[in-house]
């Protein structure tokens, strides 16, 4: 057997007893407790101590999405052919056929349109970056670069949902709240799976609670999203008027009660409760200091960008991002929306880039400079790419590009990942895939490895099926990207 | 400490048992290579069917372990014989092999899934204390607690039971009045008419019809890409009627089912079928129909397998089951009933999708009414007018003269002015930026821009505009006739259309779609000379264009042949088209009755408009056939496997005689002999009322769910559902009324250990209320309660921005209530399924996007976050405290009477003590900042009594969201 820890029929076992007991009582109580390593600080001892499967290269995962699928073609996917074959009809060799979204597939052309940006190489390995990414193009040696990442879907409600939770139906549980029900806290101030959205100038698409949702997962594991503004997490001050010593003398009051209430009933579901109520206190301080960036120093924000002073956009929130790193929660993820350029995508990509290329990449250096890069795992990409050709009218200064699933660019980087590699290849055209595809459930079952798990094994009994993030049509790790 | 009470492990003498034992052991290690699935079959060999038992392989030979090969691989010391192999799952453990054996050596009989099996009448052995039980119910219980040595728990006391019943049937607490009557009613019946009066309570059907929400997935937003709004509440209603009307279940199925293909069926029938219209339907605009249509039915498919059934059978969408013998020809024969829908893919972003049906109001009936006599007397008018007879001629000559000439208007190229930008689509589309209404000189600007030359366009194809979202474009020609004639255009556009001729607006359509050529058709009538054509074209996202053509002459063709005979030639009917025509285009007299009929029409529409709808279930006359579909993928049907729809007859046979439609997959669930149905169903219930199944997976009867903890008692309660006609609130009153649900819920320390789930029901259960009726409570105790049974969803207070945050194109907002809507009861607050509620889902509401039959129950901060601090809560914590304040009585009769109304228990001692203590702290807090108090006391739209003392106000609005956030409050106990 590979992996001593494997031990596939009792993890089941208990994967049983947590998904089916449903009175909450026993160990679900006892472990529900948001802060509480469900499956690996369960009471009963090392019985339980199957996840991680082996020894994790990453800690926790930061992952910044794109929402509306960025053009690889426009930013990483370099194809010089385009200039030739730019205005003229895609060939039907490429085309192959196959199927398009009904926004284009009534055009009566299909005319090949070369990025109206530069690109140069950047860096040791001589890596082509658009000149929209002068940022990211400065750490091109610190990330694996995958050009041939694909999924089915070619629209965006279930690509969203698809890359988010493994499936294109809703009902099933989101990355985050997996890695949240299966490796639990590292920190008992703060959520496991925390989620923050930021809009940008383009065409936004809409975002949806299933995204970070938990599906058939204990709720407990759901994404909490964090805001901007006076309450960070929902419902989180003090009402206007109890100040922190009446709210602090209540939670002792209640507490007595609910104490004498367990020694009557013997509830364990009461002591979760105590410790519930403590931990929401807890996190009324550590949320505001987790928050609050005046004690940042003015260099973080001439590594992120003046921007980031300002709360809710992108650049803030990647800085919030390496603070929760720093404070060890398990999976944080950005949605930055707007990346949706059918009508005028020179103009919309511009503004993109513009919102996110200085903080993503501030955020690596970031990570690196204070020792994180090693064990986070951080990605940019979003749920598919676009066409080569233009949809709608091409103009010398506008043009768009449809949604395209069969190759797009996504980076990851850190703990235990190929830095400085590119992955895969795409045809001249940024059509078709040549070498290496990875699919979407390919990457998620990779992230999965980094954090220890073997996504196979990693299952959760529901309506008589186990249930997996990657699927069941048989994803695979990709060992290229990794180190 | 985790300890699994295992129920009757046979050991010894007690025989193996097949579906209890051996059946779960072959199951999850077996049937993925050796079961149903022919995909993953290996070495042709089927250990799920009794057939190879005996069978010359000698796999299993009956009472021989030793020459059985199942049993010597098992245990084969050679890991690369052993079975199962190492990659594919974990080897048995020594009891796994053992029971094996024991199987094979007393005869290896296979059993059907017990789920599957017939219902059994068996009573209970009548064994222990006969005193204990109130009906038959306990007999079941007590015979197992009996074996295992268990004590029931004495019965809780009575403030506790009318809490806990108030909870479980009305999902309301009760109030001090209730609690005090039914603790000095000393009468026997007094439980069973408190059970009674609850059953016949409105609040009753408010409170099964929110778990019927759940498994209907019910929402008032279509979940995908807009998640735009529809009204699917007269559904709702209708759910709370029935159950309050105690509608027999079986007809509350086949009315939800089928209620459209029951013969004649009423209004009432129609609104049920509207079960299934809660799927969640998108309107992305790059979707493929049939991929988003295939979608749908699988929804449908799920759905009904997991409420009726128990059963998931969506993994045979792609590939055979791996645990039960399901199919995919199985499931697409399921498939096949729900395949016949009218419903297209792509629908609506905004309101409801046809098939619907209208639900006036009594007033909006009455002007319906007047509107169609109005209109009748205007068809008729223009049936039976008479013309002068000159003017008719004359204007038949001209007409004849023109088509005899047949000269078509001459086009002039195409200008285009704009994009026009607004804040949203109907802004775009209802301004006039500038053209409509005047003379366009080409070479004058408009509103700061200039035409620009569109000469290329060529008629008769779709041409892209690439406009930004939510504005407008105008597109102008000349258009010029040698004389006065009627032409005919064929339009097409991506979104919105209208089109001017000379300065007026001869046609508008306000729609969002793909351009194609031929969606419009209008006619012009055009004067002698030149005239100016113009159409202005509004995208409201996305992809933007139009299509034109003319086409021949804008008269109708029958008045073309007529007019294309001579005078003399013309029949009655040539006379009639011409007249009939003439009448209603050219005759002023009858142009203004035209005229009226389409004010009359718009005013119709108008109503009809206002007229709340539902969607409802409709079939195709013709039928569709269905196909398996390769990989479960909606471009994938096997024309080689065309399906009929067919029930999957393993589970049950289908009774001859019934219709192939959803109406006979109906009745195949509601059949008396079906053995799944009233199984899941009584599941159902108990849960609901024991907190947890005797069939623990709820949602699982297959192979791989659990087994029941009282099988016979499972079955008792079916079968005494389906013999008292299915009646629910029947059903309900026996299990309440048994004493096995009057247990207390205080757990003994040696219980905890032993059964900790209370799998024996050896106690009552104890858990945490629903996220609506912890709001309820809160309500209902602090007065502010709005108690209106139905109606459209309500959307009081929640976190601002949460809409915009997740919407498409960000610019939808949530905009909140007020008055009576902020105080309903929380199943009417408005689903909208990308972002529901927050202050719901923190104490899990599923989101409703897919059926779920038992929600989750959690313990988490987020929960202490929404109860301790969310305005709603708050509110109604100041006013529980006005409350109580405003009762006559001392700080100790105002503390007990705050403890009734939220535990239907006074305060003892301790309560009393921690409560005086906060009390005092507060009052000097409170004097000492008088802002502070204030500023408590403002929260919430409800008025503030001025009157009471601000500091007292503010130190018992501590004491009562204290109170709001025990333990005890929180819980049903």
């Amino acid at each position: 057997m590979m992996d001593p820890l494997f031990n596939h029929r009792r993890l089941s076992t208990r994967r049983n007893l947590l998904g089916r007991s449903t009175t909450g009582l026993g160990a679900l109580a006892l472990s529900s407790l948001l802060g509480e390593n469900v499956l690996a600080n369960a009471t009963a001892g090392d019985r339980f101590k199957t996840v991680p499967h082996y020894a994790p290269r990453a800690k926790r995962v930061i992952y910044l999405f794109m929402s509306g699928g960025p053009s690889q073609i426009d930013l990483f996917d370099y194809k010089p052919a385009m200039q030739e074959f730019h205005g003229q009809e895609l060939p039907e060799s490429i085309r192959q056929g196959q199927r398009l979204t009904t926004m284009t597939s009534g055009q009566s052309t299909f005319p090949c349109v070369a990025p109206m940006f530069e690109f140069k190489r950047h860096g040791r390995h001589q890596t082509w970056v658009s000149e929209l990414l002068p940022h990211t193009a400065k750490i091109v040696d610190e990330i694996c670069l995958i050009k041939s990442m694909n999924t089915e879907a070619i629209n965006h409600d279930p690509a969203i949902t698809y890359i988010n939770t493994g499936s294109q139906q809703p009902g099933k549980a989101s990355m985050g709240s997996w890695l949240s029900y299966g490796l639990g806290s590292m920190n008992r101030n703060l959520p496991d799976y925390v989620v923050m959205i930021s809009r940008g100038k383009g065409n936004l698409q809409a975002l949806y609670a299933r995204l970070w949702g938990s599906g058939f997962l204990p709720s407990q594991h759901q994404g909490v999203k964090f805001r901007s503004g006076a309450d960070p997490v929902l419902y989180l001050a003090n009402p206007e008027g109890i100040d922190p010593a009446t709210r602090r003398r209540m939670l002792d009051g209640i507490e007595r009660i609910n104490r004498a209430k367990l020694a009557q009933t013997n509830d364990p579901e009461i002591e979760a409760r105590i410790s519930q109520y403590e931990m929401a206190y807890r996190m009324q301080t550590s949320v505001p200091d987790l928050m609050d960036l005046s004690d940042e120093p003015d260099s973080t924000f001439e590594l992120y960008g003046e921007e980031a002073r300002k709360p809710g956009t992108y650049a803030a929130n990647c800085v919030l991002a390496r603070r929760m790193a720093e404070r060890d929660v398990r999976f944080i993820q950005l949605f930055h929306r707007g990346w949706d350029g059918h009508n005028n995508l020179p103009r919309e990509i511009r503004g993109q880039c513009k919102d996110t290329d200085q903080a993503s990449a501030a955020l690596l250096v970031d990570l690196k400079r204070r020792g994180l890069l090693d064990d986070t795992l951080l990605i940019w990409g979003g749920e598919f790419g676009r066409t080569i050709y233009s949809q709608g009218n091409l103009t010398k200064t506008n043009h768009g590009r449809d949604h395209h699933g069969r190759c797009f660019s996504t980076w990851i980087a850190g703990a235990g990942v190929r830095a400085g590699h590119e992955h895969g290849q795409t045809d001249d055209f940024s059509y078709n895939i040549t070498r290496d595809p990875v699919h979407i459930n390919d990457l998620n079952a990779t992230i999965l490895q980094q954090l220890g798990i073997d996504h196979q094994r990693f299952t959760y009994p529901y309506q008589g099926l186990d249930q997996r993030l990657t699927g069941v049509e048989g994803a695979r790790v990709v060992n290229g990207i990794l180190a | 400490m985790i300890m699994i009470l295992v129920l009757a492990v046979p050991c010894g003498d007690v025989p193996v048992d097949f579906s209890r034992d051996i059946q779960p052991i072959l199951s999850s290690h077996c049937f993925v290579c050796h079961g149903p699935d022919e995909g993953t079959r290996k070495r042709d060999l089927r250990l799920d069917l009794d057939q190879i038992v005996g069978a010359e392989r000698g796999v299993l030979v009956p009472g021989d372990p030793e020459s059985s090969e199942l049993i010597q691989r098992i245990s084969h010391v050679d890991p690369l014989k052993r079975m199962p192999p190492a990659e594919e799952a974990d080897d048995l453990t020594s009891s796994e092999i053992e029971l094996l054996t024991r199987w094979v050596k007393e005869g290896a009989v296979y059993q059907q899934h017990w789920a599957f099996l017939d219902l059994t009448s068996q009573p209970p052995d009548a064994v222990g204390d006969q005193e204990w039980a109130r009906n038959p119910i306990d007999g079941f219980v007590n015979e197992q607690l009996q074996r295992q040595g268990i004590e029931p728990s004495p019965e809780a006391d009575r403030a506790t039971l009318i809490r806990r019943l108030s909870f479980d049937l009305c999902g309301m607490p009760p109030t001090p009045e209730e609690v005090e009557a039914f603790m000095e009613d000393s009468s026997p019946m007094a439980y069973e008419r408190l059970v009674d009066r609850l059953l016949a309570s409105p609040a009753f059907g408010e409170r099964m019809a929110l778990a019927w929400m759940d498994a209907a997935r019910y929402g008032d937003t279509s979940v995908h890409h807009a998640d735009g709004p529809r009204d699917m509440w007269p559904w709702r209603d209708w759910v709370i009627r029935a159950y309050n009307e105690n509608m027999p279940f079986d007809q509350f199925t086949i009315e939800q089912l089928a209620g459209d293909l029951l013969p004649d069926p009423s209004l009432d029938q129609l609104v049920a079928s509207g079960f299934h219209r809660n799927t969640p339907t998108s309107d992305e605009g790059g979707a493929i129909d049939e991929e988003l249509r295939v979608k749908y039915m699988v929804d449908r498919v799920k759905t009904t397998g997991n409420v009726w059934l128990g059963l998931s059978v969506e993994c045979a969408q792609c590939h055979d089951h791996k645990y039960d013998p399901f199919t995919m020809k199985d499931y697409y024969s399921l498939y096949a009933y729900f395949n016949q829908s009218v419903e297209k893919g792509f629908q609506t972003r905004s309101g409801n999708e046809r098939p619907l049906v209208s639900i006036p109001t009594s007033d909006q009936a009455v002007l319906l009414d007047s509107l169609a006599e109005s209109l009748r007397l205007t068809e008729l008018f223009l049936a039976e007018a008479q013309p002068p007879a000159e003017e008719l001629d004359a204007w038949g000559r001209s007409e004849r003269d023109a088509l005899l000439k047949s000269k078509r208007p001459s086009l002039g190229p195409w200008h285009s002015l704009g994009p026009f930008g607004g804040k949203d689509k109907p802004f775009a589309y209802n301004t006039d930026h500038g053209p409509e209404a005047i003379k366009v000189d080409l070479t004058l600007e408009v509103a700061g821009l200039s035409w620009q030359s569109r000469a290329t366009d060529k008629d008769g194809q779709v041409h892209l505009l690439n406009l930004p979202n939510n504005s407008a474009q105008y597109l102008f020609r000349t258009i010029e006739s040698e004389c006065a004639q009627s032409v005919k255009l064929s339009l097409g556009s991506d979104d919105s259309i209208k089109v001017f001729l000379n300065g007026a607006a001869v046609f508008a359509n306000d729609v969002g779609r793909g351009a194609a050529l031929n969606q419009d058709q209008v006619s012009l009538s055009l004067p002698e000379g030149k005239s100016q054509l113009m159409l202005k074209i509004v995208n409201g996202g996305g992809a933007s264009g139009y299509a034109f053509e003319m086409l021949g002459s804008g008269l109708p063709e029958p008045v073309v042949e007529a007019l294309g005979l001579e005078v003399a030639e013309r029949d009655t009917v040539a006379q009639e088209a011409l007249k009939s025509y003439f009448i209603r285009a050219v005759w002023p007299p009858g142009k203004e009755k035209v005229e009226a009929r389409e004010a009359i029409m718009r005013e119709q529409n108008r109503v009809n408009a206002s007229v709340p709808t539902v969607m409802i279930m409709d079939d195709l006359p013709k039928g569709r056939q269905t196909y398996v579909l390769a990989r479960g993928q909606y471009d994938g049907p096997r024309m080689d496997q065309p399906v009929e729809p067919q029930v999957p007859e393993h589970i049950f046979p289908a009774r001859s005689g019934q219709p192939g439609n959803r109406l006979g997959l109906a009745r195949w669930l509601m059949d008396p002999g079906h053995p799944l149905t009233a199984r899941v169903t009584v599941n159902r219930y108990w849960t609901m009322l024991f907190g947890r199944g005797l069939v623990p997976s709820v949602m699982d009867f297959g192979s791989q769910g659990e087994r029941p903890s009282h099988p016979s008692l499972l079955d008792w309660l079916a079968l005494d559902f389906i013999q008292s006609d299915w009646n629910v609130k029947r059903c309900l009153k026996q299990m309440v009324t048994s004493a096995t649900y009057r247990q207390s819920s205080w757990i003994k320390p040696e219980a905890l250990a032993r059964d900790p789930d209370n799998q024996l029901l050896g106690r009552a259960s104890r858990f945490r209320l629903n996220a609506e009726f912890i709001r309820d409570q809160a309500l209902s105790v602090s007065g502010l309660l709005v108690d209106k049974v139905g109606g459209p969803g309500v959307k009081p207070y929640q976190p601002k921005g949460l809409w915009n945050e997740v919407s498409l194109d960000g610019g939808l907002r949530f905009a909140r209530d007020s008055g009576e809507k902020l105080y309903r009861k929380s199943m009417y607050i408005y689903w909208k399924r990308s972002a529901p509620h927050p202050g719901m889902t923190a104490f899990d509401t599923p989101t409703r996007d897919v059926c779920v039959v038992q929600r989750q129950r959690t313990n988490t901060p987020m929960q202490a976050l929404v109860s301790l601090n969310d305005v709603q809560f708050v509110e109604a914590a100041r006013n529980l405290a006005q409350r109580v304040i405003l009762a006559e009585g001392d700080f100790d009769s105002r503390l007990d009477l705050a403890f009734m109304l939220c535990t239907a228990h006074p305060a003892d001692q301790l309560r009393r003590e921690v409560m005086q203590m906060t009390y005092a702290a507060q009052r000097k807090v409170f004097e000492a900042d008088p802002e502070s108090a204030q500023a408590l006391l403002a929260l919430g739209d409800s008025p503030l009594d001025e009157t009471l003392n601000p500091g007292e106000h503010a130190a018992w609005t501590v004491l009562a969201s204290m109170i709001q956030n025990l333990d005890e409050t929180l819980t049903r106990e």
